[in-house]
């Protein structure tokens, strides 16, 4: 499973739940400033992934994986992201382009940098993780 | 008027599970003239009763500090209409429970008949003091928390009173101008809000928001209003609403468009897409799925 092989299913279940047609959602797309998405479609964009790929997507895992190896108060501090915190969050967020990324941004701002394509990575990797837990057991 | 519909909690277990009632009795402010002529408890505020019962259930789960909204219904059936003289039994169960969202489904029953079912709601949670103050949410729940168990005495559902031709509602949840009809197509209408609406002091003291139910019941009727006009032969009885979706509050003042539209029309019924907008911006969409009614006397 990767980006690729998930997208169109990614493409439809986003077109789905903010009520637009697929020809208007491409894998770069920003979820809030491209597609006029809101925060209850981010509930329920999540649940119907979770759904349509057999893996579960705890809340706030988005900001969980960008944080990585960092401590919360060295990811951010305030609620505004520090410098360290910034460059994980460019690291994680790879397929967003740099200039979307503003400074002092704070920690709730970050679902506004979300593309289709960070969806499809986020499945991607929990279904890997899923995959490597049923291994183990 | 009141807007809190639970009567009485008979079981609570914290983040899984509850049970309650609601009587429908005349004193009740939300009736409605079904179709047979007697008056119903206005069906899609059996939902909103079901909705509030998950709620008073993830409200004690989290010590009154967050509240469930309505967000995202992936299905809901009106199964048959709620008579005055009847007692709805009501069961949620929580599936999901964190502090941003809480899953639940949910069902009511007028003794062994299913009268309303919730397949999956998804509510966002936010901070209960931006709704009610700590103090009226506690006292509310405690007068209403009484476990145990209820009996249901099952009559023939006639109501006793003198005369139920001469019945007086009292509220009518329906869009006040129709601004565009195209029979058997599409049409369009305007649902202005008004602070004076009677559901507003209970949803919420601190902020008031127009509940969804009450949109959805206005849908509905609007749903009415456009299959008179277009003349087809529907069974309002067994109303489905499927992938509800509320993504902003609408507020007193407001002026809400609803757009209707046939998504669907074949042997298996008619399916009605809805979409209302404030200032362009979508806040409520959903689908009105209604049988034929030919078939469903088949």
């Amino acid at each position: 499973m990767n980006t690729e092989t998930v997208y169109p299913k990614v493409r439809a279940i986003v077109a789905d739940v903010l009520v637009i047609d697929e020809d208007e959602v491409s894998l770069d797309s920003q979820l809030i400033s491209d597609l006029g998405a809101e925060s209850i479609d981010f509930l329920d964009l999540v649940f119907q992934l979770e759904k349509e790929f057999d893996i579960k997507i705890p809340r706030g895992q988005l900001e969980k994986n960008a944080r990585g190896e960092l401590a919360e108060d060295e990811f951010e501090k305030g609620g505004v992201l520090t410098d360290q915190g910034m460059i994980a969050l460019k690291n994680y967020l790879s397929e967003v382009p740099a200039e979307h990324f503003k400074p002092n941004m704070k920690v709730n701002e970050i679902p506004t940098l979300f593309t289709v394509e960070t969806f499809c990575k986020l499945i991607v990797a929990a279904a890997n993780e899923k995959q490597s837990a049923e291994s183990v057991a | 008027m009141r807007f809190l519909f639970v009567d009485r909690i008979l079981e609570l277990s914290p983040g899984r599970l509850i049970r309650g009632i609601k009587h429908v009795t005349q004193d009740d402010f939300y009736l409605t003239c079904g179709d047979d002529g007697r008056p119903n408890f206005i069906p899609s505020l059996i939902g909103e009763t079901l909705g509030q019962l998950a709620a008073w259930n993830v409200m004690c789960t989290n010590d009154f500090t967050m509240r469930p909204v309505a967000g995202i219904v992936s299905s809901a059936h009106l199964l048959r209409p709620v008579h005055v003289g009847d007692t709805i039994q009501l069961e949620s169960t929580i599936d999901s429970l964190d502090e941003s969202s809480v899953r639940y489904h949910s069902s009511a029953y007028v003794g062994s008949d299913e009268v309303f079912r919730i397949d999956s709601a998804l509510g966002p949670m936010l901070p209960m003091g931006d709704f009610i103050d700590n103090e009226t949410i506690r006292h509310q729940f405690n007068e209403i928390y009484r476990p145990g168990e209820h009996t249901v005495e099952i009559g023939d559902g006639t109501m006793h009173a003198d005369d139920e031709n001469g019945f007086i509602y009292k509220t009518k949840m329906v869009f006040d101008k129709i601004i565009d009809c195209v029979p058997g197509q599409s049409m369009v209408a305007e649902k202005l809000v008004s602070r004076s609406a009677p559901y507003f002091p209970d949803h919420f003291p601190r902020k008031p928001v127009l509940p969804m139910t009450v949109l959805l019941e206005c849908k509905i009727n609007l749903a009415k209003a456009f299959i008179n006009r277009s003349n087809l032969d529907v069974n309002f009885e067994k109303c489905e609403m499927h992938r509800i979706k509320m993504s902003d509050f609408v507020l007193p003042g407001d002026s809400l468009i609803t757009h209707l539209q046939v998504k669907r029309h074949d042997d298996d019924g008619l399916v009605l897409n809805f979409r209302s907008e404030l200032d362009g911006k979508r806040v409520c969409v959903l689908d009105v799925v209604l049988p034929n009614s030919r078939k469903n006397h088949d």
